[in-house]
């Protein structure tokens, strides 16, 4: 069970990435009625889009973090004894905190370079805000990995990984459909 | 640093069980940061942005959540049942079902496992229950999900498009003769399966029957009418078809056949978002070790180091294939993909293969490494809804991994299978 922390975390990024991602379908269906319908195009909506799928990726890539649902190969690691299966999962976790942490920090200097740049195609919108996902998103990244560890740390001990609980959990949610259709009729 | 030095150390990062993302990115990191130090650095973090900003990846999330929308909104059920009415009184009827459905709907979601789980837990239970043994059920299921993939619209073939700068709507359009053949090829596997072991039939044919069906399904069998007409006619792009389908699914699924529950669909869409993260985060690190790849030149020299060994197209379309079938084997789709394209693409300009072509031969034999273990999420799913192990059904399983296999040679060394719709229509 995760813990309190892991589990609000999890509801802010569902409602932030869903979120981003019903913005994102109503500007592309937007986009294409305006050309087709009203025989107009929305200049910025390229660019728009755009900025939207990167945001979608960094909010969606911690949220996947604290699912431990990035794709790795587990395979060896898991057919290790306890030894060297603890180790390797710890030198693991340092890893991912060493490249998160750098790219953090990298983006942020790289923000203060941006200062007075916007988008080109709406020149309201400063480049400090959209980029602003690079270090915000690689600082969630970092506290979502945290806030898994624990979990994470028991599925090593115990020799399966985040995988075989996910097909699990779509098998269980498949059989509750047709039993629940079953049930209605 | 040294090309050598990266992959080594990509391999041993990926090994031990890094996610595969965060290995690509650290490796880019140690290369960039040994070559430019600091500045490094910071040309990384502007490139994980950028990476993320590919305009025709858009159309992933949109499929996605079509899939969503389609998976619980009563799409697929009446799907399947068409398909029944349609096919089922053939003898071992219920497996060629399985194959229809599959070719239908499955990897629209881009989440495979989610689609087998969708289309295996209503089929192989009434498989099961007409006597068909579970390791059948489970091998049919399976590999007609993967084989699913070479058909439009196709999550690999989006992302494969994007990363080879390729036309999405040429891949999708040289899917179409290959996955029908492979369909048509399963098909007959099922029928032989049947004459074999002596599989039952469903009910007998009936005209009504089939037109009740038709009538119920005729919105879910508009839907991919609307988007790929769209797409294939050039009134829309791929991402713009994408989003079509998104407001077709929900006007379908929430106002035609009124069956949106919201709490499934907000499971469903969660589940959906975090697919489509998993995959743009492996594209924009890429982006980034792609930036230091072509820095130090790898996949330039790579190709120059091949193209003098030998210029024979088909020999390297040969070393490809085995290339990929390993790389699927080990690898989900999302990550070989990503991880072979940047560096083999030069290659094939360089003994001019077709773009287009090679993304076909690509996808199939990721559909392959789906199903062959040890990295086999659809098969191991499907195993599991059937309660039976992934070896005895890699057994059943193998003539119609051989089925996929001829389609690989096929499609490889007969080009005009894929590519004679796009040379029509496109060029």
């Amino acid at each position: 069970m995760m813990s309190l922390a892991g589990r609000v975390l999890h509801r802010i990024l569902e409602v932030v990435t869903i979120g981003l991602l019903v913005l994102l379908a109503l500007l592309v269906v937007a986009a294409v009625t305006f050309r087709y319908g009203l025989n107009s195009s929305l200049p910025w909506y390229d660019e728009v889009a755009s900025v939207l799928l990167a945001w979608i990726t960094y909010y969606g890539a911690a949220l996947a973090a604290l699912r431990r649902g990035h794709l790795g190969f587990s395979g060896l690691v898991l057919s290790l004894p306890l030894l060297p299966r603890k180790l390797l999962f710890i030198l693991a976790e340092l890893i991912v905190y060493a490249v998160f942490i750098s790219m953090a920090w990298a983006g942020w200097v790289v923000l203060g370079v941006m200062a007075g740049e916007t988008l080109v195609s709406l020149d309201w919108i400063p480049l400090q805000f959209t980029q602003s996902v690079v270090p915000i998103g690689c600082m969630l990244f970092v506290l979502a990995q945290l806030l898994s560890t624990p979990e994470a740390w028991a599925r090593n001990l115990a020799g399966y990984d985040a995988e075989a609980e996910e097909i699990e959990a779509e098998i269980a949610k498949a059989e509750s459909a047709i039993a629940e259709r079953e049930a209605g009729r | 640093m040294t090309a050598p030095f990266i992959l080594m150390g990509l391999l041993a990062l990926i090994l031990i069980n890094v996610p595969i993302a965060v290995a690509i990115c650290a490796v880019a990191l140690i290369g960039m940061v040994a070559a430019s130090g600091e500045l490094g650095l910071y040309n990384a973090a502007l490139t994980l942005f950028d990476g993320a900003t590919s305009f025709p990846l858009i159309a992933i999330p949109l499929f996605i959540l079509a899939g969503a929308l389609m998976n619980t909104g009563g799409i697929s059920r009446r799907l399947i049942a068409f398909v029944s009415a349609l096919i089922g009184f053939a003898r071992g009827g219920l497996s060629m079902v399985n194959v229809g459905v599959s070719l239908f709907f499955a990897e629209i979601s881009g989440s495979a496992v989610a689609d087998v789980a969708a289309i295996g837990s209503v089929l192989i239970p009434a498989m099961k229950e007409r006597r068909y043994k579970p390791a059948f059920a489970a091998a049919v299921t399976s590999s007609s999900a993967s084989l699913a993939i070479i058909i439009p619209p196709s999550i690999p073939m989006i992302l494969y498009g994007a990363m080879a700068d390729t036309s999405i709507v040429q891949l999708f359009v040289a899917g179409v003769i290959p996955g029908l053949l492979g369909g048509f090829a399963m098909l007959c596997l099922c029928y032989w399966f049947a004459r074999r072991y002596n599989l039952p039939r469903e009910e007998a044919f009936s005209l009504p029957r089939l037109g009740k069906a038709a009538r119920e399904a005729f919105w879910a069998l508009l839907l991919p009418v609307i988007i790929l007409g769209g797409i294939f006619g050039g009134i829309v792009t791929a991402t713009e078809g994408a989003g079509l389908a998104v407001v077709a699914a929900l006007i379908i699924g929430g106002l035609i056949y009124r069956e949106l529950k919201l709490k499934e669909l907000y499971g469903a869409l969660i589940e959906g978002v975090t697919q489509t993260s998993v995959v743009m985060l492996l594209v924009a690190t890429s982006a980034v070790l792609g930036l230091h790849l072509t820095e130090i030149e790898l996949p330039q020299n790579l190709a120059r180091a091949i193209t003098e060994a030998t210029d024979n197209k088909y020999v390297v379309l040969i070393l490809l294939n085995i290339l990929l079938l390993v790389m699927g084997m080990f690898l989900h789709g999302a990550a070989a993909i990503i991880l072979v394209v940047p560096i083999v693409l030069p290659l094939i300009h360089a003994v001019g293969i077709d773009p287009v072509h090679f993304g076909i031969i690509l996808t199939l034999n990721l559909a392959i490494g789906q199903q062959t273990p040890p990295v086999a999420s659809v098969l191991v799913t499907a195993c599991s809804i059937a309660k039976t192990d992934i070896w005895t059904t890699t057994r059943t399983n193998l003539p119609f991994i051989a089925v996929l296999a001829v389609m690989v040679l096929l499609v490889t060394y007969v080009p005009a299978i894929p590519m004679t719709l796009v040379e029509i229509f496109y060029r």
